[in-house]
């Protein structure tokens, strides 16, 4: 026993010990790289002397933020709820949608060509068709956002259902269980991880798709707050703002690698348990 | 039970079977696959028994429809010809009556030892909370002891394997298949794991049908050890192994054990394979 799992986990410990003073060094580095890259442009810009409504400095555009703190909120406020309804729609009606698809393979077959074809049409196409339909509410931005985040979803939970192996499903004949249990038991849980693939490329989509419907026709939110300051040269707010969306993007990205690391933490993305219990063996 | 070995005689194993302890019963099964070009016999005319209690090694090399067989007992398959009977009944779909282990452990990964073995009961719709002391009792047999609530990934290759023979034990089937189970592990792992899965089939008794290539592991656990040859797969030999049980490290430098591998081992060679 102390042999064989010395033997065992000499190797795997040498790597994870790399990959540990890896990420350590990679959580340190981004704030870094993020400080050099607004220094280099700070200086850059102020060494060049270039004009403030073609490419303003950092430190202009964290004021701007700042000073216009109350509008900033407001926008964000809205642009924030109809991302989060469009991607929660998303999440919701995609993953029962995969396993609908996955139970009746011919169901599957026939939609399947009806959803890449969906995706392939551009969603900046069909934003003006919204709010033909649908006004210039939040309904049509709620709407594109979940378009934009569908179909990631539905793919990534399908190839999940699908990834479970071979021999874990002959396991479950033998045991006689029901079609039902398999899928609780054994499918669902093998497919999350494919699943939160799905829905962190979705959440980096969401708050694009919103701001394409706010783009095309509202009087709130951050998109809208974009083309009134495109419209005027000010520079300075379009950046500020596009900084606030990018923020966005992280948050909602954060916050579903923390609910993946809480639900997965057996996942082989998630592992931080030191090797050390292993020479218990 | 412990008698049988010893009581055994040498010769034909028809004559020396009693009919009324058969745990599996195979009469001359063929088995073709239709394939886009045309037909491939797997399996030609196979015929053997297992009886209750005891352990069946099936050698063979790659090829030779070992897996196809386990498929047959496991009624995940039907063969073209003949009938398959589990405890004298025919197979005629997946039979539940088995515990099942397999060349990869296949555990799940998110649950963790314990909720591994229990997933078997979980599956077959019993009270999971009721076996967990008999689960806990195997572990602990299995020398998993302290390890139940440690996940998969934590676990070393041979590790993981002896949990996936504990999931395949907790609902104490009469018949225990085993495709190739140690055939991913290291060679210090599986000599080890062939002594563990000796002493827990001394201490159960199960009827076991092990599907290996390896002519060492094969005579070391058997009491008989059926030799197929492959395309299409057929019985070239079903030899007995006259070695006393419990078999030890020992066993494996026993003139009786050298004589029985050697001559395994030249049947493969005049078959070809070797």
């Amino acid at each position: 026993m102390a042999v064989e799992s010395q033997v065992k986990s000499m190797m795997p410990a040498q790597t994870k010990a790399r990959r540990a003073g890896y990420r350590l060094l990679r959580s340190a580095n981004t704030p870094l790289v993020l400080i050099a890259i607004f220094a280099m442009w700070e200086i850059g810009v102020r060494l060049g002397h270039v004009p403030s409504y073609v490419l303003p400095p950092p430190s202009a555009i964290i004021f701007r933020i700042v000073h216009d703190w109350r509008l900033v909120l407001v926008q964000t406020w809205v642009t924030s709820i109809e991302v989060l309804i469009g991607f929660g729609l998303s999440i919701v009606i995609s993953i029962p949608l995969a396993a609908v698809l996955f139970q009746w393979r011919w169901l599957e077959e026939s939609m399947y060509p009806l959803l890449v074809a969906s995706q392939t049409i551009p969603k900046v196409a069909i934003a003006p068709l919204m709010v033909v339909w649908f006004g210039f509410g939040l309904a049509p931005k709620v709407l594109i956002a979940f378009l934009i985040c569908f179909f990631p979803i539905v793919v990534d939970s399908l190839i999940g259902f699908r990834s479970v192996p071979k021999e874990v499903m002959w396991l479950a004949r033998s045991t006689g269980a029901s079609k039902w249990n398999t899928f609780l038991k054994i499918q669902i849980p093998g497919a999350l991880p494919s699943i939160f693939a799905g829905i962190k490329v979705a959440s980096t989509l969401a708050v694009v798709g919103a701001v394409v419907g706010e783009f095309v026709g509202s009087d709130t939110g951050l998109g809208y707050q974009l083309i009134v300051a495109n419209g005027t040269i000010d520079v300075q707010l379009s950046f500020a703002i596009i900084i606030v969306l990018s923020i966005l993007g992280i948050v909602l990205f954060a916050f579903v690698e923390l609910a993946e690391r809480l639900l997965l933490p057996w996942h082989i993305s998630q592992r931080r348990v030191s090797r050390a219990n292993r020479s218990r063996a | 039970m412990a008698h049988l070995a010893t009581a055994r005689q040498q010769g034909e194993q028809e004559s020396s079977i009693d009919p009324m302890s058969l745990a599996l019963d195979i009469s001359h099964v063929s088995m073709v696959y239709e394939t886009g070009t045309g037909y491939v016999p797997a399996l030609d005319d196979i015929s053997f028994s297992v009886e209750t209690g005891e352990f069946l090694a099936i050698l063979g090399p790659s090829g030779c429809g070992k897996s196809t067989l386990l498929a047959l007992i496991s009624g995940l398959e039907f063969p073209t010809e003949g009938s398959v009977k589990v405890a004298y009944r025919p197979v005629s779909r997946p039979v539940t009556d088995v515990g099942i282990v397999f060349q990869t452990d296949v555990l799940l990964d998110w649950r963790r030892v314990l909720g591994n073995v229990l997933l078997q009961i979980e599956l077959r719709g019993g009270d999971a909370a009721a076996f967990e002391t008999r689960a806990r009792e195997l572990l602990r047999m299995a020398g998993l002891f302290g390890f139940e609530q440690k996940y998969p990934y934590e676990l070393s290759g041979g590790m993981r394997q002896r949990v996936a023979i504990c999931r395949a034990l907790i609902h104490d089937p009469p018949l225990l298949l085993m495709d190739e189970p140690f055939g991913a592990l290291d060679a210090l792992t599986r000599e080890k794991m062939v002594l563990e899965l000796h002493r827990i089939w001394y201490e159960t008794r199960k009827s076991v049908v092990f599907v290996t290539h390896d002519i060492q592991e094969a005579v070391f656990l058997a009491d008989r050890v059926l030799v197929m040859t492959a395309r299409p797969g057929q019985i070239a030999e079903i030899a007995r192994i006259d070695i006393p049980h419990p078999r030890t490290p020992a066993t494996r430098s026993s003139p009786e054990f050298i004589a029985m591998a050697s001559h395994l081992r030249e049947l493969f060679t005049n078959a070809g394979v070797l």
